[in-house]
């Protein structure tokens, strides 16, 4: 029974390929998390058998869904199954502004983790020539342009299935490529991408920074830095003591006479000093009603434990807790 | 602290199959309709979970009725607080009888009664003619010598009594016994009959022909001999009622003599009833000596003569006052959890009973007191008086002629006097056996005063078996050798006096012999009660070599363990004669430093491992030399986990060394650091921050020399590259170190510039250690990695104030507030917590040094069972402490062993649903702090993680156990730790050898869906799998330093690096397991959750496929393809990717 899926006889293979086929029953124990064996089925077997194919119902288009078209991709030749890419052409809303151009913009589902964007715009030259590629882990919904990050103060994260924006010279490209039929194939001889050991090994290499590098752009990054702070003193000293058009004038921190800092832990402090001022003054205990109250009060923090304790015992009671041994 | 409902699960039970039954077409609406009519009503509680409770205003101050106000004041007075009051009803309600039950026994012993009288008699024959015996039954007695004089003849009981705890009320259950006393008719015995054991030949046969009679009778289940309270002399007869009762009741029959049979002064502790000429043959060597007293043998004979007076004392004393007999109930159940009563020479409930009495009667319990309040009492008074040097009496006559107390001490080792001043309750109660009850109590009353939260549950609820109560335990197997060692230590009057049992003879001497050896290491030494047999009646009784094994437990003292040498008196004293006798060949002449010279012993023991099993040689070397009990039936069991924790090439050392030195060059480099110039600002502080620098890394780190021919040199970097021809190198992990430098205004004030100073600090640390120190360095954005003698640290130099910075956030109206963000935690965590951790823990290692092997054969353990990813380092080291800061009722372990086996109790017991784990590192939480960090928790549940452990410095968010793990983990793992523990315990227990220990750190592989088998080659920790690989791969490392000073490859796990494209790529399908320590296979699981078919949605495409399904589009996982990338992403590491079950299928 435990035959690798890849393996499967031809009526899996068939399958795998999605091709229109009715759904087979499912396991229901799927739906609950469960890791021992799955609850035998009526006939006893473990797998789920498939409902007979009603005749006619099959075609060879792989299904996608709707406004998507599905492109089957492969790591190489010795691969057996593929993903699916799951592409469009990238649009927005009337009125909301994207930073890929419209109509030359391929938008790309499902891009498995070993594939690269040179080797993502090399599968997809044929449709046309590619001007940018851009792997993201999300679909970019806030669409606004990215400053470049720093290499070092921003490493690559490991990726993941990532989605991409392919932006092709011409608008056929878009069209060429919604038709591909696939299936891609990643790494080639002629082009051969490294995974595993040959991967890791290369990234170790090029995790050691190089020292010079760094510090000229934090020189350069510090250098920017201080420029602005210096422009923004120079600002608020200008301003400091001048009176705006209603007649306010703006009292900072850097004045002659500082002021309380506006933090939310300056204005707890004072009401604080302020709730220890009033508690020093109040009685306790002093008029009857007051004793009389902080002894019911007592009590009734009895009461609350008595009922707390209650709970407890009634719950060590039901795990059967008080059988010594 | 409460244990976890046994079988409960946390939340998604991970190992038992839950099969949702599909809600039926036709009932579904309606169940829709009455749970919404329920959830308006009031939301169901979540079960087996507190809730904070709410009480209405109403309720809470309305007028308190007198009843009530007695109630409480009531459980002031009498109680601890009103949750003790409700825990110790609840206990004493389990363990009582119940009144239904009670009248079936009644009955049952009326029939007993009815039968017992009509047993028909025999003739008269002599004592040593046992031909009149039916063939079905043996005398439950061992005849030795045989010939004995006397004549013998069987009359049914003159009388039938019940005696005991069952009369009192006192007695608990399971395991209900009835004691029913047979006053044998005069007629049978004969003058001098208490001579050479001529009434117990009597009461044996006596019991024989009973046996035969009852045993025919359909009534009774089983009808079987044992002995009274292990007494080899003493037999007495069981009976258990036929049917679904049998396990309701066992009925003991105890012949008795008639009253006053006896006279008592010939039974005092200094007479002889067994003389030497009858029992050994011949007359004591030389003439005139007198014979050897037997006090135990006389204490046996008067025992039966005072079961009566004893049950009228009892019920005189206990019979109307409840709290009396609920204390003597609470002090049974007490002793049971320590396993003091059972066994011959146990602490017994009848011992405990008569202890309330003499309490009672010296004023120091009074009747109206509680039950709670009796168990503090006797506690109390347990804690504080010896009664192995000060007896007590019951007895307050002063008559001249009773014996004096100084008898009985010369003839006992604990001393209590009943109320006729003649009999030694405490005869059978060895001298450790009341020192372990001591010692329990004085632990008790600690744990009572220091107002613990749960001290009902660790007083009374907790089981202290010995092999988790003691550091190391030692098996003495076969018993027969003690034969032997009776006669080398020349026990023959304790022989004669306890009719032939040498265990019981020899246990004496032998605790006293090793006591004494062991001294300073020791802080107590217990031994196995040997357990009381039951035999059936037509077999004859177990010989005493078959009463199994004799186990002795050693609680160690730490600050003793680190001495080798045991110093003796000097060469010229006459004390040192004593000695050398004493230690045998072992001693030596020794001159010490100050010029004297004196006797001494020398352990050979270089590493904490070895000095923590001196104790085997030191007992090994005594009982070989004292006692002939060679090194073969010596099976000590103190470190047979230790492997586990061993280094890669050594077996001498458990590591604590290996990290010792890591962090000597740890405390260099800070002195380096702190010594730095150049440094435009200074270095406030320099703290370790990484396991090795707690003790608690499993294998410790050696120092690295990379031969250069196994690596690809990276010169410009002055760095080393793993090769893709060679095996993967050695995997070297940085030890993280926080560098604080100190605050100016010169720190910008923003995040991102912070971070591009901090750079430019780590590129000058480089420079500045390089030229200053000539250390091999290299900085990135983040940390600068060192090298020093050979271990690598990571330095992460750190601004107090940038968590503030990034946690500031500006309002509207321009107010500064500050908020807790992700990376402001986790920047707090890894600069301010973790630091602050370490040096705690580092400080918990030097005040027990066994923290280091506890904590780390735990996380060995939970790594072994490939959970160790779902757990964080920290969060393991802190439940490992916790069993050092908290050992309630356990004293802190002295050995790994021990501590690992309280680990696994604690884990597979502990309720994470309903308690935070407390650890009060340096003891800085206040009663008072944890009772609101309660509170907190239980209203805050919802938001905690499952696993919640509170420290002093963090009080809220339990920061170590945020990210994982999940419910079904920790419920994996508690579930694992409740299969390993009894496992484990059985093995540790075994006599004959604790067999392959390492059993239990074998995970189970059968749950996974699929196996990622990996190549030895590229896991470079291969050889630290818990079966060690007969032979792996060369690792590039030279046994002396090599001239390369590059950087070594630091941080280059190829599985690691693998699992992290697993997770990032295929996460939210499935679960990855691995055991980071040389694991050879990655277990997968799929979740069931993201097998079900979901309709399309950009944004969780990911490794998915859409299906049509009945017309409609869904998406379902790729399985096939994703198989095929577990193989592309690792090509190189990845063997094989088998997929084991086809659940999977959709």
């Amino acid at each position: 029974m435990k035959v690798g899926p890849w393996r499967a006889g031809p009526e899996g293979r068939a399958w795998s390929q999605g091709a229109g086929q009715t759904p087979r029953k499912r396991a229901r124990a799927c739906a609950e998390p469960q890791l021992l064996a799955s609850p035998a089925l009526p006939d006893g077997r473990i797998v789920a058998r498939r409902k007979k194919r009603p005749a006619g119902e099959r075609d060879d288009r792989i299904p996608s869904p709707p406004g998507y078209a599905a492109i089957p991709i492969k790591f190489s030749e010795k691969q057996q199954a593929s993903h699916y890419l799951y592409v469009r052409a990238h649009g927005v809303r009337q009125g909301t502004k994207s930073i890929w151009p419209q109509k030359r913009t391929l938008f790309v589902l499902n891009v498995p983790p070993y594939c690269t964007e040179e080797s993502l715009s090399r599968l997809l030259s044929s449709c046309g020539l590619v001007q940018s590629v851009e792997l993201q882990e999300k679909p970019d919904l806030a669409e606004s342009p990215k400053e470049s990050r720093s290499k070092f103060f921003h490493p690559k994260p490991v990726p993941g299935f990532q989605v991409a924006y392919v932006v092709f010279q011409k608008p056929s490209g878009v069209s060429a490529a919604l038709a591909l039929k696939g299936p891609l194939l990643v790494s080639t001889e002629s082009h051969p991408v490294k995974t595993g050991i040959q991967k890791w090994i290369s990234d170790y290499a090029d995790s050691m920074p190089d020292p010079e590098a760094l510090r000229v752009e934090v020189d350069t990054f510090m250098e920017a830095y201080d420029q602005k702070i210096a422009e923004e003193e120079a600002k608020a000293k200008e301003e400091e003591g001048v009176c705006d058009e209603e007649g306010w004038v703006k009292v900072t921190r850097r004045g002659w006479r500082p002021v309380l800092p506006r933090t939310e832990a300056a204005s707890l402090r004072v009401l604080e000093r302020e709730r220890r001022k009033r508690a020093r003054k109040e009685l306790l205990n002093f008029y009857p009603w007051q004793h009389r109250e902080s002894k019911m009060e007592h009590l009734a923090q009895l009461r609350k434990k008595f009922e707390e304790d209650k709970q407890r015992i009634e719950l060590l009671r039901a795990q059967r807790k008080f059988r010594p041994y | 602290m409460g244990p976890a409902p046994a079988g409960e699960q946390l939340c998604g039970a991970i190992v038992e199959p839950e099969v949702m039954e599909p809600a039926l077409e036709g009932t579904g609406k309606e169940r829709k309709k009455a749970s919404s009519r329920k959830r308006t009503l009031a939301e169901p509680p979540a079960k087996g979970l507190l809730q904070p409770v709410k009480l209405s205003r109403a309720e809470l101050y309305k007028e308190p009725t007198n009843e009530e106000l007695n109630h409480l004041r009531e459980t002031e007075i009498l109680f601890h607080s009103s949750l003790l009051r409700l825990q110790v009803e609840e206990l004493l309600k389990e363990v009582r009888l119940s009144e239904k039950k009670k009248d079936r026994i009644d009955a049952f012993l009326r029939e007993v009664n009815q039968r017992v009288v009509r047993v028909p008699s025999v003739p008269e024959t002599e004592l040593t003619d046992q031909a009149w015996l039916p063939a079905g039954v043996r005398v439950p007695l061992h005849q030795v010598p045989y010939a004995v004089k006397g004549c013998f003849r069987f009359l049914p009981p003159a009388q039938v009594t019940v005696v005991g705890s069952y009369l009192l009320g006192t007695c608990i259950r399971p395991d209900i016994n009835v004691d029913v006393a047979l006053t044998m008719p005069r007629e049978i015995l004969q003058d001098k009959d208490g001579l050479n054991q001529r009434y117990f030949r009597k009461r044996a046969l006596y019991l024989a022909h009973l046996a035969h009679h009852l045993a025919q009778d359909p009534l009774f289940g089983s009808v079987c001999f044992s002995y009274t309270n292990g007494c080899h002399l003493k037999p007495s007869l069981l009976l258990r009622p036929r049917g679904k009762d049998e396990r309701l009741v066992t009925v003991r029959l105890h012949p008795c003599p008639p009253p006053d049979f006896f006279r008592l002064c010939r039974l005092l502790p200094t007479k002889n009833n067994v003389r030497s000429a009858w029992y050994r043959g011949q007359s004591p060597a030389g003439d005139g000596s007198p014979e050897p007293p037997t006090p135990h043998y006389n204490t046996w004979v008067l025992q039966d003569t005072a079961l009566e007076s004893h049950l009228q004392l009892l019920s005189t004393m206990l019979g109307s006052a409840q709290g009396l007999k609920d204390g003597v109930a609470l002090l049974k159940v007490w002793l049971r959890q320590r396993e003091l009563d059972k066994g011959q020479g146990g602490f017994t409930g009848f011992l405990v009973s008569m202890l309330v009495v003499f309490l009672v009667s010296t004023r120091k319990i009074h009747t109206t007191m509680s039950g709670y309040q009796v168990l503090r009492s006797v506690l109390q008074f347990l804690a504080t008086t010896d009664l192995t040097v000060n007896g007590i009496s019951l007895c307050l006559s002063s008559d001249p002629s009773l014996p004096a107390l100084a008898d009985f001490h010369q003839a006992f080792s604990v001393v209590f006097l009943d109320s006729s001043g003649h009999l030694n309750l405490c005869a059978d109660v060895t001298a450790s056996t009341y020192h372990q009850v001591q010692y329990e109590a004085r632990l008790s009353m600690t744990l009572l005063d220091s107002r613990a939260d749960d001290g009902f549950h660790l007083l009374l609820m907790t089981p202290k078996p010995m092999i988790r109560a003691f550091d190391h335990v030692l098996h003495l197997h076969p018993l027969s050798r003690l034969q032997a060692a009776c006669h080398r230590l020349k026990l023959w009057p304790e022989l004669q006096d306890n009719g032939g049992d040498y265990v019981s003879a020899a246990l004496g001497p032998l605790t006293t012999l090793l006591e004494q050896g062991l001294g300073t290491r020791l802080k107590l030494l217990a031994h196995s009660r040997p357990p009381v047999p039951e035999w059936g009646i037509s077999q004859d009784p177990p010989k005493h070599k078959d009463s199994g094994t004799l186990t002795l437990g050693l609680l160690l003292r730490p600050e003793g363990l680190t001495s080798v040498l045991e110093l003796g008196p000097e060469a010229d004293q006459p004390e040192a004669a004593k000695f050398r006798q004493f230690w045998g060949f072992r001693s030596e002449l020794r001159r010490f430093q100050d010029g004297a010279i004196r006797e001494a012993v020398v352990w050979e023991a270089a590493s904490m491992s070895q000095k923590r099993l001196i104790p085997h040689q030191v007992v090994t070397h005594l009982l070989a030399l004292h006692t002939d009990i060679p090194e073969t039936c010596v099976h000590y069991v103190g470190g047979p986990l230790d492997a586990l924790i061993q280094g890669l090439k050594e077996t001498s050392s458990t590591g604590e060394e290996a990290l010792a030195v890591a962090v000597c060059c740890y405390d260099d480099l800070s002195r380096l650091l702190w010594g730095l110039e150049g440094l435009p600002l200074t270095v406030s502080a320099v703290q370790g921050a990484h396991p090795v620098l707690r003790y608690t890394e499993v294998f410790p780190p050696t120092p690295v020399r990379p031969a250069s021919s196994f690596y690809e040199p990276l010169r410009e970097r002055s760095s080393l590259l793993p090769r893709l021809d060679k095996p993967c190198p050695a995997y070297v992990e940085p030890m993280t170190v926080v560098c604080h430098l100190e605050g100016s205004g010169q720190w910008p004030q923003d995040a991102e510039a912070v971070r591009r100073v901090r750079a430019a600090f780590q590129l000058r640390l480089a420079e500045l250690l390089t030229q200053q120190h000539g250390l091999q360095c290299r900085a990135t954005a983040t940390h600068t990695d060192v090298l020093k003698d050979g271990f690598v640290f990571r330095i992460c130099v750190a601004y107090q104030r940038e968590p503030q910075i990034l946690k500031e956030v500006q309002s509207p109206e321009g107010m500064i507030s500050l908020r807790d963000t992700p990376a402001s935690l986790r920047l707090e965590r890894d600069t301010r917590q973790l630091p602050l951790l370490t040096s705690a823990l580092h400080g918990l290692q030097q005040q027990h040094p066994a923290f280091s092997g506890v904590a780390r054969l735990a996380k060995r353990w939970v790594r072994a069972q490939l959970l160790g990813e779902g757990f964080t380092d920290e969060s393991l080291d802190l439940v490992a402490a916790a069993l050092f800061l908290h050992p309630e009722p356990f004293t802190p372990p002295s050995s790994p062993q021990v501590g690992f086996l309280r680990f696994l109790y604690l884990v597979s017991t502990f309720d994470w649903k309903n308690n935070p784990l407390i650890v009060n590192l340096n003891n800085e939480l206040t009663a008072e702090e944890q009772v609101e960090i309660r509170s907190g928790f239980l209203a805050a549940r919802a938001q905690l993680p499952v696993m919640v452990i509170v420290t002093p410095q963090d009080r809220k968010y339990s920061v170590w156990t945020q990210d994982g793990p999940s419910a079904q983990i920790l419920q994996q793992l508690v579930v694992l730790a409740a299969e390993a523990l009894p496992m484990l315990e059985k093995q540790l227990m075994d006599p004959r050898g604790p067999g392959d220990i390492r059993t239990v750190f074998r995970p189970p592989l059968d749950i996974y869906d699929v196996l990622i088998r990996l190549s030895p080659r590229h896991i470079p920790r291969h050889r630290q799998a818990v079966d060690s690989p007969a032979a792996s791969f060369c690792r590039g490392l030279l046994s002396q330093p090599g001239p390369s000073s590059l950087m070594p490859v630091l941080g280059y796990d190829p599985p690691q690096l693998y699992l992290m494209q697993l997770r990032e790529a295929f996460g939210d399908l499935a679960l990855f397991f691995y055991d980071q320590h040389g694991g050879e296979v990655i277990g997968v699981l799929w979740k069931p959750t993201s097998f079900q078919p979901q309709p399309f949605k950009a944004s969780s495409t990911k490794g998915r496929m859409v299906m049509s399904r009945g017309g409609e589009l869904v998406m379902v996982p790729n399985v096939e393809a994703i198989l095929e990338d577990f193989a592309v992403l690792g090509e190189g590491l990845v063997q094989t990717v088998e997929a084991r079950s086809e659940r999977w299928t959709v």
